[in-house]
C-alpha cells in the first residue's frame, strides 16, 4: 500500500500531464469550437521524435529498421525538436483537415470525423515505420540527475519533477500571455467571435494557425516527457491519452484554461487512489468522471453554460 | 478463406455501418456500434456456453435459444442506449461522440477485468446454430433486409423527417415544434439495438468473443463505411459496409495499409465528397426504373 504522499505524488505528476493535453484542446476549441481528434496522434509523434533525438533507433519490425539519427542529441534540445516537430505537424493537420471545412462553414461534426482520421493517418503511418512494439528511452536520458530522489519516504522521480516543472510553466506562460498580450487577447477575440475580431482587424486565420501550432507544441513536449517517463508502449499509446485527455478536458470545462488543469488534477489523483488490486479498473476512471459531470454539471467545473442564439 | 464466410463478414459490416448511419441521420455521431456488438457478443457468447450448456447432445445449437440471446441483446442494449442517451442527448453539439468514446472505454476495461467474461481472452467454443456459412448469410440478410426496410419506411415517415431536420439544424427544428431529445434518443436506441442483435450473430459465427471486438479500431472502421457510404441515404452505409469489408481482403497485398486506407478514407471523404458515394443525385443518373429511384429518395 503506498503511503499519502505517495499517492500524492503520483497522482499530481500523472495529472498533470493530462492536464497539458487538456489543454492542447483546449486552445483549439477556444479558438474554432471543435475538438482536434489528432491530438493524441501528435502525442505518439513528439514521443517518437524525441526518442529518434535522443539518438535513439527503429526496432526490427518498422520499414525504417535499424535506422538512427547519425548523433545523439541531449534530451531537453530533443524534447524542444520534437515539440516542434508536433507544431509543424498540427498545422499540416489544420491545413488538410480543417481548413477547407472551415472555407465551406461546415458543421462542427464533420471537423471531428476529418481529425479523427488525420490521427489514424498518423498512428498507423507511424506504426508501418516504427513497427507495433513498444520503445524506452535511455534511463540517463536527464544525465547526472539523480534517477529517483526519497522525500519522507516517498519515492520521486526526477522525470516526474521535470513533467511537474514543465506543466507548471506553460500554465503559467500561456495564462500570462492569454491575458496580457496584444496577440493572447487577439486569440480571445477571435474566440469570442470571429467576424467580428476580423473586422477589427484581427487576422482570424493566422490566430487558428498560432492555436494548432502551440497545441501542436503541447502535445509534442507531454509525448517526449511521458515517453522518457514510462516509456512508449508503441503508436497507439497516444491514443490512449488522447481519449482519457477527452474526459479530463469535459469534466474541466471545454475551453476553460483553468478547468483544462483542475480537471488533469482530479483524474491524475483519482487514479493513483485506486487500490493496487483493483489496478486493472484505473483506465475507467477519466470516463466515470466525464458521465458524472455530464449527469451533474454538463459546462464542466470551471466551464461557462452554453448559450444558444437564434 | 472460402468466399461464404467474406460474405457473412460483408453483411456484417452492412449492419454496422447501418448502426452508425441511423443517429448520424439525426446529426449524431455515436462511435458505440461496435461498443454495442461487444454487448450483443456477449450475451450470445455468456448464455450459449454457461446457461444453455446443452453439452453437445444436440448436433446444432437450438434456434429458441438464439432468439432469445437476440432478444435479451436487444433490451440490454436497449437499456444502455438509455442510460448513455437520457443525460447526453439533452445536450445539444458534440458531446454524444465523447460519451460514446467514455462507453466504449469503460466496457472494455470492464470486460477485460471481469472473470466472468474470460478476461483477457475472452469466451471460446461458442456453439453453432447453423451447419454452414450458408445459415449465417440467410440470417443476416434477413436481419439486413428488416433493418433497410425499417429505414426505407423511415424515409417518408414523419420520424425520419424529424431527424432530418434536427440534423440539418437542432434549435430551428426544436423551435418548429421536434422534440429533439425525443427524435435523437429513438435513433441512438435503434443503432445500439441493431448493433447489438448483429453482434449475437457474429459472436455465433467467430465462434470466438472478446473485448477486442469493440476497440478504438473498429469505432474508425465503422465511421469509415458511412463516411464512404454516404449518409443522406440509407444505401449509403450498406454500400460502404459491403465494400470496405470485402476490400482488405480483395487487397492482401497491401496488407499493412487497411488503416491506413480507413483513415484517409475518414479524412478526405467529408472533404471530396461531402455526401459519400451514394447521393440523391447519383440515384437520379442510374438509369433505375422511375418507381424505385422515387421510392429510394426521401
Amino acid at each position: 500500500m503506498d503511503t499519502l504522499l505517495q499517492i500524492l505524488v503520483n497522482g499530481i505528476s500523472v495529472g498533470a500531464v493530462y492536464a497539458l493535453f487538456a489543454l492542447g484542446y483546449t486552445l483549439v476549441f477556444s479558438v474554432l469550437g471543435v475538438i482536434n481528434f489528432a491530438h493524441g496522434a501528435l502525442f505518439t509523434l513528439g514521443a517518437y521524435l524525441t526518442y529518434l533525438g535522443v539518438g535513439g533507433a527503429v526496432g526490427s519490425n518498422g520499414a525504417l529498421a535499424g535506422w538512427a539519427l547519425p548523433l545523439a542529441l541531449p534530451f531537453p534540445v530533443a524534447l524542444l525538436l520534437a515539440g516542434a516537430g508536433c507544431a509543424l505537424a498540427n498545422l499540416l493537420v489544420e491545413a488538410i483537415a480543417f481548413r477547407p471545412l472551415r472555407r465551406r462553414g461546415a458543421e462542427p461534426l464533420l471537423y471531428l470525423i476529418t481529425s479523427l482520421g488525420a490521427g489514424v493517418v498518423l498512428v498507423n503511418l507511424l506504426q508501418i515505420a516504427f513497427g507495433a512494439e513498444g520503445y524506452a528511452l535511455p534511463a540517463d536520458a536527464l544525465g547526472d540527475l539523480p534517477p529517483v530522489l526519497s522525500l519522507a519516504g516517498a519515492r520521486i522521480r526526477s522525470v516526474q519533477l521535470l513533467l511537474l516543472l514543465v506543466c507548471a510553466v506553460v500554465m503559467a506562460v500561456l495564462t500570462v500571455w492569454l491575458e496580457r498580450s496584444r496577440g493572447g487577447r487577439a486569440l480571445q477575440a477571435v474566440s469570442e467571435d470571429a467576424v467580428t475580431a476580423r473586422l477589427l482587424g484581427i487576422d482570424s486565420d493566422a490566430m487558428v494557425r498560432l492555436s494548432f501550432a502551440l497545441s501542436g507544441l503541447l502535445a509534442g513536449l507531454s509525448g517526449g516527457l511521458v515517453g522518457l517517463s514510462v516509456s512508449i508502449a508503441g503508436p497507439y499509446f497516444g491514443i490512449v491519452y488522447g481519449l482519457k485527455g477527452l474526459g479530463v478536458l469535459v469534466l474541466g470545462g471545454l475551453g476553460s484554461v483553468p478547468g483544462a488543469l483542475l480537471g488533469g488534477l482530479v483524474v491524475g489523483l483519482a487514479e493513483a487512489a485506486v487500490p493496487g488490486d483493483l489496478s486493472g479498473l484505473k483506465d475507467a476512471v477519466a470516463f466515470a468522471f466525464l458521465f458524472a459531470i455530464l449527469l451533474l454539471r454538463p459546462q464542466g467545473l470551471l466551464g461557462r453554460p452554453p448559450i444558444s442564439k437564434v | 478463406m472460402p468466399d461464404g464466410s467474406l460474405l457473412v463478414q460483408m453483411l456484417i459490416g452492412a449492419l454496422l455501418g447501418l448502426s452508425v448511419y441511423l443517429p448520424l441521420a439525426a446529426g449524431q455521431l455515436s462511435l458505440a456500434t461496435p461498443g454495442f456488438m461487444t454487448v450483443g457478443g456477449y450475451v450470445a457468447a455468456l448464455l450459449s456456453t454457461r446457461v444453455a450448456a446443452l453439452g453437445g447432445a444436440e448436433p446444432l445449437y437450438p434456434l429458441p435459444w438464439l432468439l432469445l440471446e437476440l432478444v435479451l441483446a436487444a433490451v440490454i442494449a436497449l437499456a444502455l442506449a438509455l442510460v448513455v442517451g437520457l443525460p447526453v442527448l439533452r445536450l445539444r453539439g458534440i458531446y454524444l461522440a465523447i460519451a460514446t468514446i467514455a462507453l466504449n472505454e469503460i466496457l472494455r476495461v470492464l470486460l477485460l477485468n471481469s472473470s466472468w467474461t474470460g478476461g483477457a481472452v475472452g469466451i471460446f467454443a461458442i456453439p453453432q446454430p447453423f451447419g454452414d456459412p450458408l445459415g449465417y448469410l440467410a440470417a443476416l440478410l434477413l436481419l439486413l433486409l428488416l433493418a433497410g426496410a425499417a429505414c426505407q419506411v423511415l424515409a417518408g415517415h414523419p420520424l425520419g423527417r424529424a431527424m432530418a431536420a434536427v440534423r440539418d439544424d437542432e434549435l430551428a427544428a426544436s423551435c418548429s415544434g421536434v422534440d429533439s431529445f425525443r427524435v435523437k434518443l429513438l435513433a441512438f436506441g435503434a443503432s445500439a439495438v441493431l448493433a447489438a442483435l448483429t453482434g449475437v450473430l457474429a459472436a455465433h459465427f467467430f465462434n470466438t468473443w472478446n473485448a477486442r471486438q469493440g476497440s478504438f479500431d473498429a469505432s474508425i472502421t465503422t465511421l469509415a463505411f458511412v463516411v464512404f457510404g454516404g449518409s443522406r441515404l440509407w444505401l449509403g452505409p450498406v454500400l460502404g459496409g459491403l465494400v470496405l469489408t470485402a476490400l482488405p481482403e480483395l487487397l492482401r497485398p497491401v496488407g499493412d495499409l487497411r488503416l491506413v486506407v480507413f483513415g484517409a478514407v475518414i479524412l478526405l471523404g467529408p472533404l471530396l465528397f461531402p455526401q459519400g458515394v451514394v447521393t440523391p443525385a447519383l440515384l437520379q443518373r442510374l438509369p433505375l426504373p422511375a418507381g424505385w429511384r422515387r421510392r429510394l429518395l426521401p
